[in-house]
């Protein structure tokens, strides 16, 4: 079970609980660097590489890729490095990775994916798909059974929205992973799944959690602190250590040198290396990165990933565990390697975070440079014109002086921070339910530079409209989601199945997606996920004993 | 107690990041001797002050003692948030770094004993009034 190479290091000698993971992040969101996974893989040993790649927007944003074509809805970079070197990588090295670069359409992104493994030969590649985040089918359901999925900042009701809902899924949690990983994955594909979850599933096979699990016919959805073995006096502080892991290094770069209040002194920002974190089963916790290139991990930078988009520090909310901050530690124990001690876990809360996204009008934006002397003036007086011309009543204009204090809060933006710019970036966004008056905006933009103040330019090519999407969080009771989680493992030669299942599901949205979801009513019918998916694949986990079946028929 | 006005740069560092309609801005004390010089620096009635209109909603400092930091949690700060603010910065990630800049009142003793340097000190918050 730990094959990889950094048991070389401590030798089948060292005592369980010591034993060391060490999992790759591979990067932090869907656009990041392409080729830095591949250098991780290739120069340094590890276990597992964890990569997400899925923020609130992107959902909704592959939800309408998935509607208009029935292949796309997922993070395309992920194939995008393992087609060049990335799968070899993988495969040469042992490395097991897992992802949610699935996002809307983790089916469409898992046939992509083995015909990768299928091209450079890896013929008894197996990978998991792990679905049932999405529950955009079933939200009629959900709403007539009497969920609100109010809004959980604002309280507002989902069907007083009054807009369609786009996409709506649920953040799953670690135990499919690590069922998936206790089944034999090589590669585990998800949809929407809490970020340091990613990091948990790898542990939770590693650390012999899943496989205990097995052994004990525990059910698959009751808490995953209750998978430890006897042996774990505090299961719920192990899982907490191991969701910090995940936190720290999902963002990839961020937590060895990137974004960091230290640019000026970080080495070698241009070949900035990929974190690692080195991941006890007893929960001890050290973060390093790979030595190949530059960046650096100390405590300062660990320390601002471990406050990055967090709120209340004694209560981080995870699907597996709810975790105390406020008590963590760092220490630099070497270079370029900080411990990580102190997590404390609570139970798991009983309720799923679920992002949901609805259409929000349209959206535009456009910028201009305006030129000093007296650029505040002159792009205060090519806004002014702008608005003079738009003959709108919907529309929701944002103006932003780019150079005069955008990024100071208001009133402080005098004194010592504002000395007279030599020129500005004059930049429009706008928003209106109302396309046409989108339309005329953009329309309006290019004209200032011979019809406004003097010496304006810079306008590029008119903006096309775009879909505004506005992000709803919610929370559903987890056992209505659990319920339809499920976890299928297919090997390189069923790749065909999975692509026309991939294409049946996307056309069977696009359907629902064409006629609006209004939240009013039941509109959708048809073919429901569940039997799509059925004939195609072993299906597994549903319970952990047939994970267990499983992998004993696999061998 | 007499306080000077230093830049929270020389207190702190730190990063910031979207929380649906809410900015989280991350502050770590540069020493973990610091830490409660910059609890007394950086208060929701300060931040308040600081966002003004911009902040819709409440201003919330939370402790993290293991690192000496704060959390400072601004609701409903980004005009609906990453998905819907027209701001170029819909995400609020710049604050964490422009924040820094902005002046704080230490108590002058406090912080000179504790090794803080103290060059770019002044007597007023605008950094006008220079320390003799």
């Amino acid at each position: 079970m730990f094959e990889a190479g950094c048991l070389d290091e401590f030798g089948d000698e060292s005592p369980p609980s010591s034993r060391i993971i060490r999992i790759g992040g591979g990067g932090g969101f869907w656009g990041d660097r392409v080729d830095a996974p591949i250098k991780l893989l290739q120069e340094e040993p590890l276990d597992y590489l964890m990569f997400d790649y899925l923020s609130e927007l992107t959902m909704s944003i592959m939800a309408k890729q998935r509607a208009r074509n029935p292949t796309s809805g997922w993070a395309t970079d992920l194939t995008d490095w393992l087609s060049v070197g990335g799968m070899e990588a993988l495969h040469r090295r042992g490395v097991k990775l897992v992802t949610n670069a699935g996002g809307a359409n983790p089916e469409a992104c898992a046939a992509a994916v083995l015909e990768i493994a299928a091209s450079i030969g890896w013929t008894d590649a197996r990978l998991a798909i792990i679905t049932g985040d999405d529950i955009l089918p079933r939200i009629d359901d959900l709403l007539e059974s009497g969920q609100k999925l109010a809004h959980y900042e604002t309280g507002t009701l989902l069907q007083d929205s009054g807009r369609s809902l786009l996409s709506a899924n649920a953040y799953l949690g670690a135990g499919p992973i690590g069922a998936a990983l206790g089944a034999g994955a090589d590669i585990v594909i998800t949809g929407r799944v809490a970020d340091p979850s990613l990091l948990v599933g790898c542990m939770l096979d590693a650390a012999g959690w899943v496989e205990n699990a097995n052994e004990q016919n525990l059910e698959r959805n009751i808490p995953i602190d209750e998978w430890a073995p006897e042996s774990v006096s505090e299961p719920l502080d192990v899982l907490a250590q191991w969701t910090v892991a995940g936190h720290l290094v999902e963002c990839g770069a961020q937590v060895s040198g990137g974004n960091s209040s230290d640019w000026a002194s970080i080495p070698e920002l241009d070949k900035l290396s990929l974190p690692i974190a080195e991941v006890g089963i007893d929960g001890t916790v050290a973060i390093t990165r790979a030595m190949h290139g530059g960046g650096r991990v100390d405590r300062r930078i660990v320390a601002e990933q471990l406050v990055y988009e967090i709120s209340d520090p004694t209560a981080y909310i995870t699907p597996d565990v709810v975790i105390d901050l406020s008590e963590v530690t760092l220490t630099e124990i070497s270079t370029d390697s900080v411990e990580v001690a102190g997590a404390r876990g609570k139970p798991r809360p009983p309720e799923l975070k679920v992002s949901a996204s609805l259409e929000d009008g349209w959206f535009a934006s456009a910028s201009l440079l305006i030129p000093g002397p007296d650029a505040i003036e002159r792009a205060k007086a090519c806004d002014a014109t702008l608005r003079g011309r738009l003959d709108a009543t919907d529309l929701l204009i944002c103006s932003e002086l780019i150079g005069a204090g955008i990024t100071l809060p208001p009133g402080i933006d005098s004194d010592e921070h504002l000395v007279e710019p030599a020129e500005l970036l004059l930049r429009w966004a706008v928003v209106s339910n109302n396309r046409d008056e989108v339309i005329r905006f953009t329309r309006e933009v290019a004209p200032l530079v011979l019809t406004g103040p003097g010496g304006v330019s810079g306008y590029g090519a008119r903006g096309r409209p775009r879909r505004q999407l506005r992000h709803w969080p919610t929370l559903l009771d987890r056992t209505l989601v659990e319920s339809s989680v499920r976890c299928d493992v297919i090997g390189t030669k069923d790749v065909s199945q999975v692509r026309e299942i991939a294409h049946q599901t996307a056309a069977a949205r696009r359907g629902q997606h064409g006629r609006g979801i209004r939240l009013l009513g039941r509109l959708h019918d048809g073919l429901e996920y569940s039997q799509l998916t059925r004939p195609f694949a072993r299906r597994i986990a549903t319970r952990v004993p047939e994970v267990l079946e499983l992998r004993e028929g696999s061998r | 107690m007499s306080d000077v006005w230093i830049p929270l740069s020389v207190l702190a560092h730190g990063r910031s990041g979207d929380k649906g309609d809410h900015l989280n801005i991350g502050l770590i004390a540069h020493h973990l001797e610091w830490f409660e010089l910059l609890v007394d620096a950086v208060t929701p009635a300060r931040l308040a002050a600081w966002f003004g209109p911009m902040l819709k909603g409440d201003a919330l400092v939370y402790r993290l003692n293991g690192i000496g930091a704060i959390n400072c949690m601004l609701k409903h700060a980004l005009e609906g948030g990453g998905t819907t603010s027209l701001r170029l910065d819909a995400q609020g990630k710049s604050w964490g770094q422009s924040l820094l800049r902005l002046r704080v009142p230490v108590d002058h003793r406090d912080a000179k004993s504790l090794g803080v340097p103290l060059i770019s000190a002044t007597a007023d918050e605008a950094g006008q009034v220079v320390l003799a």
